[in-house]
């Protein structure tokens, strides 16, 4: 069995976010980039969890990304993937994600894959579009808000819990496909110094952008996608209006006014 | 210019979500805008009787139902190809819209592959766009900013719930056909759900709850959320709560906001002894109204807190139960 793993390099949770020149996307001079983002990280260790509960042959890792974008996959190598792929696009690109699903298509078809695992979203843009869109590209069944998910090898069957509102399913589907996962089994493991020094030396395949786009112009002729219109950051928040008081009581009756009359909101 | 929408709803397990009428309603409005066009409601699912009424309480012009075993089960491959020829029936141009629901926001990217459309997810806004298309703003970094999207052709929308105001309206030239199934590709078919797993019953769910209460360390112990969950039930809201009690076992962990839990945004949220970390904040930010009760006035929670209660949560949160539970005229619990 072959598994590939797609990650994104996205800005850590604690950046700063300020426009940027063109208005159109934050800017990311002084920002720190990570893979340690909640969803791909879990992704990343759901597909190592693949290999080893059902001796996988090989975990590939992918990315779009520019050039920065290979220490997400160095990382996802020294946690213990075997090889990486890396489609380089210029730094400035802004990649509506149904285009970042068709360059990964492009070159997910070209290598063995029987299960693509995804995050539910990527920590930036919070799109959560390129899992099922990926799925739709490959011809093949994809499987959103998993939280667990157990392969059968001899009948090619997955078993999985699934998020819905309310509560969870626990269905079953076949593969190959692609998986989109809310949340994995365990947390994702740190890599180790030993590990950090192999993860140099794995192979690690780059792919021209035009290379990538001519093989997503074969899987999917169409090429319609959106494009970002400006990126707007909300007015500064003036900080809560704080309610004076005596007494509980006091306070209850000040807030509930306020929530009815002024927020609108009871 | 006119625009016909196709509305794509979420009945899974049997019940019409209300974010699905969110998104008839504000299909109406976007029509209204457009200058004219159809709004026709696609129901996929089995057993769909209850589902069709209440859509047509919304008053859309054609609802296509599409009622069959082999759709009981949800899965992205089926529905989509359903949706795909739902969409034959309108007229160009045209656009899809979804609540942003799980349901939805696994759909929508599969169909606008499908159908060579363009796609924007969990949108709070929408407007016609010069040209042709639409225009949709969706938060993002958790509510810490929002992108504009321009959507030319074919816009697939999922539509964050709470964030569109549902109308009902009567409409007595509302349609109602029954869609006939197109072949299914073999691997749809293969999806079974073997069982459904309900987490809690009594308050709505988190995502779509329009008013949550939610409690942090603060409340010193988890014998102390029963004043969350009276104040909740007063309410009628959802229970959210911190990580720092989900991980220390007083809460479930389907009741956590924030980045390693659920996305929410309500009308109003309600912070009860929660400090206000970014891998919080990031989960409520973008709702409507903040209320912040924290004894600590240096707690960040009141940076984003529209309203903020320096206190004790342990007295503070009977004493709303009780206020609001008089003026609402219900019984004290
Ligand atoms: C990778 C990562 C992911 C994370 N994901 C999440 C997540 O999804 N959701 C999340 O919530 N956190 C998450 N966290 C944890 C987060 O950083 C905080 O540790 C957590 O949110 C703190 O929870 P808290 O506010 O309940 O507790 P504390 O930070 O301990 O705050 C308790 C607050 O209660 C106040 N207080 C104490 N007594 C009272 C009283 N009697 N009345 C009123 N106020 C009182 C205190 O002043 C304090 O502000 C994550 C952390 C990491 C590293
Ligand atoms: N540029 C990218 N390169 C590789 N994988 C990506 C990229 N963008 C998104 N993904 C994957 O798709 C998931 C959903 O992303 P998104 O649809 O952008 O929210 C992420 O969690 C990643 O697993």
């Amino acid at each position: 069995m072959d598994v590939i793993v797609c990650v994104k390099h996205v800005p850590d949770a604690e950046t700063r976010l300020r426009a940027s020149s063109s208005g159109k996307w934050i800017d990311t001079d002084g920002v720190k980039f990570t893979v340690n983002n909640t969803y791909d990280e879990a992704a990343a260790e759901e597909a190592l969890r693949l290999k080893e509960k059902c001796g996988a042959r090989s975990v590939r890792v992918i990315t779009v990304g520019p050039a920065r974008a290979e220490e997400a996959l160095r990382y996802v190598l020294s946690m213990g993937a075997d090889e990486a792929t890396h489609i380089e696009v210029p730094a400035d690109a802004l990649l509506d994600p149904l285009t970042v699903a068709r360059l990964l298509a492009g070159v997910i078809k070209t290598l063995p894959h029987d299960i693509v695992m995804v995050g539910k979203q990527a920590a930036d843009d919070e799109a959560g579009v390129v899992g099922s869109a990926l799925g739709a590209l490959l011809g093949l069944p994809s499987y959103a808000f998993v939280t667990q998910l157990d392969p059968d090898a001899a009948s090619k069957t997955l078993k999985m819990h699934r998020y819905v509102e309310g509560g969870e399913e626990h269905f079953h589907g076949p593969f190959p496909a692609v998986v989109s996962l809310l949340k994995g089994a365990a947390d994702p493991r740190t890599p180790t110094l030993p590990n950090i020094l192999k993860a140099r030396k794995k192979p690690l395949t780059k792919v021209p952008l035009a290379d990538a786009e001519a093989k997503a112009r074969a899987l999917s002729p169409t090429a319609a996608a959106g494009s970002v219109r400006s990126f707007l950051l909300p007015p500064p928040k003036t900080g809560a209006k704080m309610i004076e008081f005596q007494t509980p009581e006091e306070a209850a009756e000040k807030l509930v006014r306020l929530l009815r009359e002024e927020a609108k909101v009871l | 210019m006119t625009l016909d929408l196709l509305v794509l709803t979420d009945q899974r397990g049997g019940s019409l979500k209300v974010s699905s009428l969110e998104a008839i309603s504000e299909a109406r409005r976007l029509v209204a805008k457009e200058g004219g066009g159809k709004v026709v409601v696609g129901l996929l699912g089995h057993d769909l009787s209850a589902a069709v009424e209440g859509v047509r309480a919304f008053g859309p012009d054609l609802v296509l139902v599409a009622d069959d075993a082999k759709l009981r089960a949800f899965s992205a491959q089926a529905y989509s190809a359903v949706a795909a020829r739902m969409l034959e029936r309108l007229s160009e141009p045209k656009a899809v819209l979804a609540p942003a629901t799980a349901l939805g926001r696994e759909l929508l990217p599969r169909l606008a592959v499908e159908v060579g459309g363009t796609i924007a997810p969990d949108v709070t806004e929408i407007a016609p766009r010069e040209g042709g298309g639409l225009v949709a703003m969706r938060p993002i970094f958790g509510g810490r900013a929002t992108l504009a999207v321009d959507l030319p052709t074919l816009p697939c929308l999922s539509l964050r719930p709470n964030a569109f105001s549902s109308e009902p309206k009567s409409n007595p030239a509302t349609v109602v056909e029954p869609f006939a199934l197109p072949a299914l590709p073999p691997t749809a078919e293969a999806v079974v759900v073997e069982k459904t797993v309900v987490s809690r019953g009594d308050t709505p769910e988190l995502t779509e709850a329009p008013i949550i209460v939610s409690g942090g360390r603060g409340l010193k112990g988890p014998e102390n959320f029963v004043l969350i969950e009276k104040l909740a039930k007063v309410l009628g809201a959802g229970i959210g709560a911190s990580r720092a009690v989900v991980d220390a076992g007083w809460r479930p962990a389907s009741e956590q906001v924030g980045q390693t839990g659920k996305t929410v945004s309500p009308n109003l949220y309600v912070a009860c002894g929660i400090s206000g970390a970014i891998q919080h904040l990031v989960g409520m930010s973008s709702s409507r109204c903040i209320v912040a009760i924290n004894k600590d006035s240096a707690a960040p929670i009141f940076k984003v807190a529209t309203y903020g209660v320096v206190g004790d949560a342990l007295t503070i949160l009977p004493a709303l139960t009780t206020t609001l539970a008089k003026s609402k005229g219900l019984p004290v619990p």
